[in-house]
């Protein structure tokens, strides 16, 4: 046992440098991030010329090199970004609140609802657009809006708190119940309705437009406001909510804020892209093999990756067998898969 | 210092406790002893302020716990649980800085003060050479000094404005620990009475208590059986009322504490 | 057939008039041979089924399976699910002794096989495939004559159309199967094979997305759509009928590709109708919609002949 100086054996451990850590996350992931965003609408399986997509004298109309980037590209890789790092943050926040790293963003039933919505709207034909915004996305979020008031509603039921294992059950029920109505409607749609219905269930990012992305933006803002108050709290609460309460954590109103934040952000992701799984499992577990378990790390850090590896994603959907488009939903189980084969091997 | 005034407490409809009454001095080293399920765990919590009681009030230096901003009761008191589990792979440095929580702003990252704080804290647990390790690769000795590590950072300060001494409640400390931890937690306990923090412990093992603790408060069906010094509380009937068994009670040969010894369970008429 | 002889000489009415019995007897015979309970549960073949005459060997039919209007055995005739879920319990109880499947239906068909119930696979292809599924039924059942005539009503009709757009510049078409509603995502095309593919090759378009051979409608993406940059668009609709706002707002959908010559030009179409998404009889009506849309100026009015055996 050292007794001759504590502070110089922690302080050279290098482990409590907290600011260095934070900032290389910023620069690294962040960066990483941005370039990817920046790279993106510049690779596909039309050539075009950066050139002469920057070129003003040509009228847009006739420039198809500059149709391309900023109509299909563009969005896309904005879209990707905005879904990947919300799903990403997401997980990881709701990991915490249900101290469990298995949970993912649609653990408790957000998901299930808005993919409810957007059933109803695609197979029921409701075909509208609210302030340009496409009643598929509306209903959505409105689903989403109802599965997140059911689950907490189900969760504040009984005892002062919220309790985190009445929240696990309420949405794993409300995932099942949802599924099978979406069965049951699916069930009474004709072939073109399923058929969308199902496609919807796979994510598509191809928004060919910036409105989706314009109010996808303040619900994002919102959530994110949420999340950067949470990480030092969100520590404590993964050691358990006596010890995280005795620390002076105001358990009930962390818990809250996790809870709305994540549900917010996966609901309006969701609203955005679909159903898009993995991301917000994969990428927080990566993220802790490099950098520790410290939420005010895990969070940007996960928040940047995923957008990053979502984009990546997309530009193979969108490329691998062009002009036919892959569902990204398949490209990212497709790599999801084999990765939790590996995490299962190496953790035994 | 730290007072209940006739407290009771219900879950749902079940009264767990019933009008408790005690006190914890100033660098006090008082034991909550009974059997499971006497609410010891319970009175535990009220007592560091984690639930509020449904009559009867809990005072720190007479002030009601409830009037205590939180950050500023958690600076004055903290409670180490019987179990941590972690659910990611934290340090046990970061397992100790998690203790400095109330003493940072929401946005504020840990300065050397506060990294000198951990280090005492792991240097008076003995465990800083865990500093490093992962946390759940630890014993379970080492990890328990290392949550009171932990609940000893959170109580450090330099601040002067919020004067009164610390006080440390530890549920179970050495429940399922072997008996060689069991020792290293009691002397750890005695250190850290002699810096002047006041410990309440709650337990059901009556040799740390007999041992350890210099007052007792017997607790049995979530009542007050008996409180007062140990040597005093702590007789051959008393533990006949709170264990139903038959025991000698006599001192230690070495350290003259006072030792209990089992001999069998106590007949029915006898109770 | 012969009822009453002018009386040319009893030597040789007799033996005329029993080879005349013998041709009547084979015909009838020839049309009572084949399978008498078929369950179908391909549109496609029902159609053609009805299209035929041969209706009244059909015991179970698809759920999506649409019958002509006024047809009264809809309601005698028993649904037993379609492409996603066919009932088989309802299908053993129909005691058929010819089922039609699709290629997909494996357990399905080897169910069958093992209770020893016949099985007839369909698979969508292309244009020429439609009629000599059609011959081939008409064998089956039958109805060699009816499928016949309608197999050379088909051929004529499209090769009409064919000669009517021949030599004319062909617009580059972009066909849309299936997209999602209100938005430009998801969006099916017509890829370079399968008889929509055929039909609007006939109608004298050419399939922007020609090229993908793998499948017959596949997914493209708002890039792939820019950069084939279609003259017109024509949207396919499993709806019989759509409300002219509907169409009207799908349409304006299309402005978030404003580039594109055929939003620029205002070509975009709308079709409905089960003619384009059942490659039955109904498919000259459809390619002619589709060349009536792609040259205007030869298709000066519409032809309102319905399409051979479909009502």
């Amino acid at each position: 046992m050292t007794e001759g100086n504590p502070v110089g054996t922690v302080t050279a451990l290098g482990v409590g440098n907290l600011r260095w850590r934070l900032l290389t996350t910023y620069t690294v992931f962040g960066g990483t991030a941005l370039a990817v965003c920046l790279l993106a609408p510049l690779v596909g399986p039309t050539p075009i010329s950066l050139r002469q997509v920057f070129d003003g004298s040509i009228p847009f109309t006739d420039n198809v090199d500059a149709q391309i980037f900023f109509i299909a590209r563009l969005p896309r890789a904005l879209a990707g970004a905005l879904v990947g790092g919300a799903l990403a943050a997401a997980g990881v926040v709701l990991q915490a609140l249900l101290r469990n790293p298995l949970a993912t963003p649609f653990t408790l039933g957000v998901s299930a609802g808005a993919s409810l919505g957007a059933m109803v709207v695609i197979i029921f034909g409701v075909p509208l657009t609210v302030l340009g915004v496409p009643a598929v996305t509306l209903a959505s979020l409105a689903g989403a809006l109802a599965a997140v008031v059911i689950v907490y509603s189900l969760a504040r039921l009984r005892r002062q708190g919220l309790s985190t294992n009445v929240l696990l059950l309420a949405g794993v029920t409300l995932n099942s119940l949802f599924s099978a109505v979406i069965m049951f409607i699916q069930y009474l749609a004709d072939f073109s309705q399923n058929f969308q219905a199902i496609r919807w269930l796979m994510g598509n990012l191809d928004v060919s437009g910036y409105e989706p992305i314009v109010w996808a933006l303040p619900l994002l803002a919102v959530a994110v406001a949420g999340f950067a108050w949470l990480p030092r709290s969100l520590n404590l609460l993964t050691l358990g909510s006596e010890h995280a309460a005795s620390r002076g954590v105001n358990v009930l109103r962390t818990q809250r804020l996790a809870f709305f934040s994540a549900s917010l952000a996966t609901g309006a992701a969701v609203s955005l892209g679909g159903p898009i799984g993995f991301i917000g499992i994969i990428v927080p577990h990566i993220v802790r093999l490099i950098v520790g378990a410290d939420h005010r790390v895990v969070l940007p850090a996960s928040a940047f990756l995923g957008a990053a590896f979502l984009v990546i994603c997309d530009v193979g959907a969108r490329t691998l067998m062009a002009p036919v488009e892959l569902p990204v939903g398949v490209i990212t189980a497709m790599l999801g898969g084999p990765f939790f084969l590996w995490l299962l091997i190496r953790s035994r | 210092m730290l007072r209940a005034d006739t407290v009771s407490f219900r879950y749902d409809t079940a009264e767990v406790l019933h009008g408790i009454s005690l006190g914890l001095s100033n660098a006090g080293l008082t034991g909550v002893l009974g059997p499971n399920g006497s609410g010891k765990t319970t009175l535990l919590r009220l007592m560091g302020g984690l639930q509020t009681p449904s009559t009867g009030r809990i005072t720190l230096d007479d002030r009601d716990l409830s009037t205590y901003p939180r950050g500023m009761l958690a600076r004055r008191m903290a409670t180490v649980p019987q179990e941590t589990y972690l659910a990611f792979d934290y340090s046990v440095l970061e397992v100790v800085l998690m203790g400095r929580y109330p003493h940072l702003a929401t946005f504020a990252i840990e300065s050397q003060t506060d990294l000198g704080y951990a280090a005492d804290a792991l240097a008076a647990t003995g465990t800083l050479d865990l500093a490093a390790r992962s946390f759940t690769t630890l014993s379970g000795g080492e990890k328990q000094r290392v949550v009171i590590a932990s609940a000893l950072a959170q109580l450090y300060t330099a601040d002067e404005t919020e004067p009164g001494s610390q006080v440390l409640l530890l549920d179970e400390p050495t429940a399922s620990l072997d008996l060689a931890y069991q020792l290293e937690i009691a002397s750890l306990i005695r250190k850290l009475n002699a810096m002047g923090i006041a410990i309440l412990i709650s337990t059901h093992d009556l040799t740390l208590a007999a041992s350890v603790c210099r007052d007792l408060v017997l607790l049995r069906d979530g009542r007050v059986l008996a409180t007062g010094p140990t040597q005093d509380v702590l007789t051959e009937s008393m533990v006949r009322s709170l264990y139903g068994v038959d025991a000698v009670v006599t001192r230690h040969p070495t350290t003259d504490h006072v030792l209990v010894i089992p001999v069998d369970r106590a007949d029915e008429q006898t109770q | 057939m012969v009822t009453h002889t002018q009386s040319i000489g009893t030597s040789t009415t007799c033996p005329t008039v029993v080879a005349i019995l013998v041709v009547a007897i084979g015909l009838l015979s020839a049309q009572n041979s084949g399978p008498k309970r078929i369950i179908s549960i391909v549109p496609a073949v029902t159609q053609i089924l009805f299209a035929i005459g041969a209706e009244s060997r059909l015991v179970g039919i698809g759920s999506f399976d649409r019958l002509p209007d006024g047809d009264d055995r809809a309601a005698e005739l028993v649904r037993v699910g379609g492409l996603l879920d066919p009932d088989m319990e309802r299908i053993f109880t129909l005691r058929p002794d010819l089922v039609v499947l699709y290629q997909s239906h494996v357990d399905q068909r080897q169910q069958l096989e093992r209770a020893g119930i016949p099985v007839l696979v369909y698979e969508h292809a292309g244009l020429v495939d439609i009629t000599e599924t059609i011959r081939d039924l008409g064998v089956r059942t039958g109805r060699t004559v009816q499928a016949e005539s309608i197999a050379a009503q088909m051929d004529t009709g499209l090769a009409a159309i064919r000669a009517k757009v021949d030599g004319r510049p062909r617009p580059r078409t972009l066909l849309v199967f299936s997209r999602e509603p209100m938005a430009l995502r998801n969006i099916y095309a017509s890829g370079g094979i399968g008889f929509l593919h055929d039909m609007l090759d006939t109608a004298g378009g050419e399939n922007v997305f020609a090229e993908v051979r793998s499948e017959n409608i596949a997914q493209v993406s708002s890039e792939a759509i820019l950069a084939a940059a279609p003259d017109v668009i024509i949207e396919i609709r499993f709806d019989e009928y759509l409300r002219k706002s509907v169409i009207d707002d799908e349409r304006d959908v299309w402005r978030q590709l404003s580039a594109l010559p055929a939003v620029r030009n205002g070509r975009i179409h709308f079709v409905t109708g089960h003619r384009f998404v059942v490659p039955g009889p109904g498919v000259i009506e459809a390619t002619e919609e589709l060349a009536r849309m792609l040259h205007p100026e030869v298709f000066a009015t519409p032809q309102t002949r319905p399409a051979p055996g479909v009502g």
